[in-house]
């Protein structure tokens, strides 16, 4: 009986440390083979930018502010995967969600500016989670490294909705009668991008959050929405719902015959969401041309390409992100006064 | 429907992949270790093993959650019918003919009939989730912003009348919950409300948080505060753990009613495994042709009450699965490991997501098997752990309590969180309230509020929005029913079986 008792204590030790190996496991490795890496190291680091004079002496930690599985995890594993052949060093994901993604960029701006931590800043849910004083960081606690992914918004409405045949229809009529369109939550990215598109186009309408994007397009298919706003993935492969329009300055590649709000004299802004990779403020210029560089040649990479062929790849150097980060930074305090209705 | 059928048969092909038959046989073992374990529930072994799967694929994960469940369904009747003490509520009813059998030198009999009655059970409630759940889902689409508030509504009366045992206390622990539902990020303005400048409240209490606190820490409490007895001793046994042709031929129709019957029990919300064990071993007794060896070791009694509990699981998913509703505390479990992978409950399991959902309900079907197999073959070695000491238990299931609740974000601030509603679970349970309306009133909560006031923006604030639909109005009469159910089922149970053991099940039910 001791030898059982014994033998179950085993067993449950071996539990309790499967529990921990088992959420450590996704922040492991993005690559298959992990013990590959040190031992390819050498050999890699020809792959890797050369001549900025530094490079990372060990894995380099990568946060991601939401959990695994979650759409910027997806894409920031496939980035991961190929960026540590010019890297060369292991990129280890660290999930770290909860408070609508303060507590992932609290940790990236508390990091150790060394260059061994960097991680994923989403716009505009990180300029909000500023204006809505959930965490207590600012956009100056944050150095810049590249763009990774831009998601362009559309206005959307039910596909076999023949009252809006296009944005012009839409806006008459929103003029004349009280519509609703439905959001992925209150002040979140949809809403933002339906408020800017209403106001452009002088039209008050009813906003009805949904907390996330497939409520959202429930809502909208369901008929309680007449209309709504929503990203070019997020409708991937429908043919229940139809784009009117896109929130960008010229037509977009995978959708040629929608037109831009700007061209029909709307809100002429590009608006949508956008990844990009930033480290902890004060660390060196060589840290981030290393990464800057890094990232390029990553993004450029055939096969990174072919693997990331779901999602829209959108390379923007460091400065340019910069700008990007300030640029939505001072949109959404902008939208604090006189954006939405009271 | 071809291309449910093709679904379907891909659903087989992807389930039969090494690694999700290694977590079915973990998953059956593991489940039918915790069940027949008496102080451990299926919904504290599915919410303490549910950190595990977070690193899994989303079907490997929930596969595994499936297991546990059905295993840990099964599991308690080894020790109800070897120790005369049910392991988990959902056994008590097997406990009445099947320690008789024990007494007899029959308990390898009974073995027997629970696990093959247990096979079929789960393996006939597939059938229902095949065919209910996408329909199910397919009605969902049309539950707008009004209809889900009623949703919210029924599921909060029905779950708060049913399972407790009376409905002051059962509603008072459903506001409860809908209270501390309120903390974190308005869903409709995005104001905060009481999370006292802490960042990581704002997307609300997380569930698996309360859940690992109010299910299995408070039962730690609860078994530490006792003195700690050695159980009885396991009877020993030597007939062989099989049924011959003519004991299966003569369970067969018990078997067929206790499915329908506890499939039925299983997607009605609120009403679990524990009252369909009861009501199962009563029609068995009722249909008998052989009445009089009820009370003497009846392997009827044993196949009803089995075959009951087991048709439970299946049906229990599918609210779960389209409407976003958790018929009882188990399921509230698995929709934490469900939202955990980013699976949202709904229409997009059966669209987007159809070939993860598919795979998932094959695992479900082969997890029978399984269970089955393990059951038969292992019975003796469970039932030795079936006396593991609360001297063991206790250390063991504080580690996974805090481990779990750590790995949700790593995080120790959920650890905090999870002792809080420890304590706060322990309480409850001294006072007779009902932990499992509190997790559910934190899952139906924020549903009812959006819905309520998504329903009254898009009116402009007319409040007869609410009673236009015939589908709100099935709502409002379906809660109406909820509310007045404790009358109805405590007639209908007292009549069912023994005024004792109801008692003991409405006590226990609060815990399964």
């Amino acid at each position: 009986m001791k030898k059982l008792f014994a033998l179950i204590l085993a067993l449950c030790m071996v539990f309790a440390l499967c529990a921990c190996g088992q959420t450590a496991a996704p922040a492991e490795s993005a690559a298959p083979a992990e013990s590959e890496a040190p031992a390819e190291a050498p050999a890699e680091e020809s792959a890797a930018p050369e001549a900025t004079g530094w490079a990372p002496d060990g894995p380099v930690t990568l946060v991601v502010a939401y959990k695994a599985g979650n759409g910027t995890d997806v894409t920031a594993r496939i980035l991961a995967q190929y960026a540590e052949k010019y890297v060369g060093q292991t990129i280890v994901i660290e999930n770290v969600d909860g408070g609508s993604g303060s507590i992932g960029w609290s940790q990236i701006a508390a990091a150790e500016p060394d260059g061994m931590t960097i991680g994923f800043m989403n716009l505009p849910n990180f300029n909000s989670s500023i204006v809505k004083g959930l965490g207590t960081y600012t956009t100056d606690d944050f150095a810049a490294i590249c763009n990774h992914v831009t998601e362009t918004s559309l206005v959307l409405v039910r596909a076999d909705d023949d009252r809006f045949a296009t944005i012009d229809d839409l806006v008459a009529y929103a003029k004349e009668n009280n519509t609703v369109a439905s959001t992925n939550g209150a002040q979140a990215s949809n809403h933002i991008g339906a408020q800017a598109f209403a106001n452009s186009a002088g039209f008050k309408y009813t906003d009805l959050p949904q907390g996330n994007t497939a409520d959202e397009l429930t809502s909208l298919l369901g008929g309680e929405a007449d209309w709504c706003v929503a990203k070019v993935a997020d409708i991937a492969g429908r043919t229940d719902v139809r784009a009117l329009a896109a929130f960008s300055t010229e037509r977009l590649a995978e959708m040629p015959d929608v037109p831009t709000l700007g061209e029909k004299g709307y809100y002429d802004q590009w608006l949508g969401s956008s990844r990009c990779v930033v480290a902890p403020a004060g660390v060196s210029d060589e840290v981030i041309a290393f990464y800057e560089e890094a990232f390029r040649l990553t993004m450029e990479d055939p096969e990174y390409l072919e693997a990331a062929a779901s999602f829209a790849t959108d390379y923007k150097n460091a400065a340019d992100t910069a700008a990007l980060i300030q640029q939505q930074q001072e949109f959404t305090e902008s939208l604090a006064e006189g954006f939405w209705y009271e | 429907m071809l291309e449910t059928l093709q679904l379907m048969g891909q659903g087989f092909i992807s389930a039969l992949t090494w690694m999700n038959l290694l977590a079915m046989a973990g998953g059956v073992a593991l489940g039918i270790i915790i069940g027949c374990l008496p102080g451990l529930s299926a919904a504290m072994g599915v919410a303490l093993m549910l950190p595990l799967t977070f690193s899994m694929p989303a079907d490997t994960g929930l596969i595994v959650l499936g297991a546990i469940y059905c295993g840990a369904i099964f599991g308690g009747s080894i020790s109800a019918i070897l120790i005369h003490t049910p392991g988990t509520p959902a056994s008590a009813a097997t406990a009445i003919e099947g320690y008789q059998m024990t007494l007899q030198g029959k308990a390898g009999k009974a073995l027997a009939t629970a696990c093959w009655s247990s096979f079929w059970g789960g393996l006939l409630s597939c059938i229902s989730l095949y065919f209910f759940a996408p329909l199910l889902a397919q009605l969902a689409l049309k539950f707008m912003s009004a209809e889900k508030f009623w949703l919210g509504i029924f599921g909060l009366t029905i779950i708060a009348g049913v399972s407790s045992k009376s409905i002051v206390k059962g509603l008072m622990s459903g506001a409860l919950g809908l209270i501390i539902s309120t903390i974190g990020l308005d869903p409709i303005d995005g104001t905060k409300r009481f999370m006292f400048g802490q960042a990581f409240l704002a997307e609300g209490i997380n569930t698996t948080c309360a859940l690992i606190g109010l299910f299995s820490m408070s039962q730690v409490f609860i078994l530490a505060e006792k003195e700690i007895k050695a159980r009885a001793k396991a009877a020993k046994f030597t007939d062989k753990i099989t049924l011959t042709r003519a004991e299966r031929k003569k369970i067969r129709p018990t078997i067929v009613r206790s499915w329908i019957m506890g499939n039925i029990i299983g997607i009605l919300p609120g009403a679990g495994a524990s009252i369909a064990c009861f009501l199962g071993y009563n029609s068995a007794k009722q249909f008998s042709k052989t009445k009089e060896e009820f009370g003497h070791g009846a392997i009827e009694g044993v196949a009803g009450s089995e075959a009951a509990n087991n048709a439970v699981t299946g049906g229990s998913l599918i609210p779960m699965l389209t409407l976003g509703i958790p018929g009882e505390s188990v399921t509230a479990v698995l929709m934490g490991g469900l939202i955990i992978q980013g699976l949202t409950p709904g229409p997009e399991l059966f669209t987007k997501h159809a070939a993860m959902t598919y795979t998932f309900f094959a695992g479900f079907v082969l997890v029978q098997f399984f269970m089955l197999a393990i059951g038969t073959l292992g019975c003796r070695g469970f039932a030795q752990i079936s006396r593991l000491s609360d001297a063991i238990l206790i250390p063991c299931v504080t580690v996974l309590c805090v481990i779990g609740s750590y790995a949700i974000h790593r995080n120790m601030s959920d650890v905090v969180v999870m002792i809080i509603f420890g304590v706060l679970g322990y309480l409850m349970r001294k006072f007779d309230l009902n932990t499992a309306a509190v997790v559910l009133a934190l899952i139906l909560g924020p549903i009812s509020e959006k819905g309520l006031r998504g329903a009254l923006r898009v009116s402009d604030g007319d409040i007869g929005c609410l009673f236009q639909s015939p589908v709100s109005w099935v709502l409002i009469i379906l809660s109406i029913v909820g509310i007045f159910s404790p009358f109805i089922m405590d007639k209908f149970e007292r009549k069912v079986a023994g005024d004792e053991s109801v008692d003991q099940a409405v006590q226990d039910e609060t815990l399964s």
